[in-house]
């Protein structure tokens, strides 16, 4: 974000950047920029919180009426309140499976979990009007088995001629991943890290993923292993044994 | 609070060293008084309109728009790390793309107006590569009498 702040700027056009990362931002300098204490993915702070979000927009607006450049960051101190457990959150019944099953067996738990879940994501649909499922063009069902396909080692061609591959594994993953942390959420307000420890630790979808992984990175296609290793699963979620 | 000791080590110093193009200068540009300035929101969340625009693919360095009156529903994240959080963007858009926000930024007084259109680019991309494309978006933002951009990285 600080190069395109640079070009805009010389350009003629004023920019204000949100910065998620202080050290970052120091060593890039663009010409205005807002710190925020948020996890990273969420600039402008708490989901469903207007009135938080709009205090840290004003803050990075202010910005642009300040005078002294040639650089400025100025830090945001609320907290997202956001970012700590609802202990009131319960995660959806799920069966986790036992270690070490054989991959047809997971791929199964996978598939009948996500049509479990469905009740639940129609309900998220119901109340927000909206879905984050939706890269890979494919229902919910069909990206299961298209990704259940790969985990038994049938390499599966993209149905569309403008991804590849690979391209349609990554989206059908994250639509997967999309569909179960909505169908969780529910009502209430848990955290993220709530709900990715349950999709990562709890869920037979979120091993299926695991053990994709482990099987796929050993791939001679080096795309494709390249694109399981690095963008399936999180950092903070890899297991020493995956 | 999230902060940088609170990600995996090699992430953390990744991100942390992310390299920026040693700029000689420091442009600044300046506009009017913020109530009267138009503002447009760039992300670098990879989002796009389906249906309208491809997702983003691997780093691609060029960028995809997102006029005001898109519905929320039609707006994708295709970011390609999986490194920050998105339940927060699937409960609420604005977290990412706050266009309901400026829009009550906007009839509050604090601004002059929201843009018709916003953009998004992939995140952690080559900037040499994207130069052109941000200049060449530069115009786009003056055609339409853009005299403020807030960037959102996520």
């Amino acid at each position: 974000m600080s190069a395109l702040a640079h070009y805009l700027e010389e350009e003629g056009l004023p920019t204000v950047a949100i910065s998620l990362i202080r050290p970052q931002t120091e060593n890039t300098r663009p010409p205005r920029a807002l710190w925020v204490p948020f996890e990273l993915g969420r600039p402008i702070g708490p989901p469903s919180d207007p009135a938080f979000q709009k205090r840290v927009i004003r803050a990075a607006l202010r910005l642009l009426d300040g005078k002294n450049g040639p650089t400025v960051l100025e830090d945001f101190r609320e907290d997202d309140p956001r970012s700590v457990p609802d202990p009131g959150w319960q995660s959806p019944s799920t069966e986790v499976p036992a270690g070490n099953i054989p991959s047809i067996t997971l791929a199964e738990l996978m598939e009948k979990e996500i049509q479990r879940l469905a009740p639940l994501h129609e309900r998220w649909i119901d109340r927000r009007d909206r879905t984050t499922v939706g890269l890979a063009r494919l229902s919910i069902g069909e990206c299961a088995h298209y990704v259940a396909s790969w985990m038994m080692g049938d390499v599966r061609p993209s149905p569309w001629t403008d991804l590849s591959s690979p391209m349609m594994l990554r989206f059908c993953v994250d639509d997967l991943k999309a569909y179960c942390l909505e169908a969780a959420t529910g009502d209430l307000k848990p955290s993220g890290k709530q709900l990715r420890d349950w999709f990562w630790n709890n869920t037979a979808t979120g091993s299926a993923v695991r053990m994709m992984r482990k099987i796929l990175q050993a791939s001679d296609d080096e795309r494709l292993s390249r694109i399981v290793s690095n963008f399936m699963v999180p950092a903070a979620q890899i297991k020493p044994d995956d | 609070m999230v902060r940088l000791i609170d990600l995996p080590a090699g992430q953390a110093k990744r991100l942390a060293d992310l390299e920026c193009p040693d700029f000689q200068t420091r442009p600044w540009a300046s506009g009017p008084p913020l109530a009267q300035r138009r503002v447009s929101v760039i992300s670098s969340a990879g989002l796009f309109v389906k249906g309208e625009a491809a997702p983003f693919r691997g780093r691609d360095a060029d960028y995809r728009s997102i006029p005001l009156k898109t519905p929320a529903a039609d707006v994708l994240c295709s970011h390609i790390s999986i490194n920050f959080d998105r339940t927060a963007f699937q409960e609420d858009w604005n977290v990412v793309l706050p266009l309901d926000r400026m829009r009550e930024l906007a009839k509050e007084g604090f601004i002059g107006s929201v843009a018709d259109t916003h953009y998004s680019f992939m995140g952690a991309i080559d900037p040499i590569e994207a130069e052109n494309h941000v200049r060449e978006l530069s115009v786009r933002l003056k055609q339409e009498e853009v005299d403020a951009v807030l960037l959102c990285p996520v």
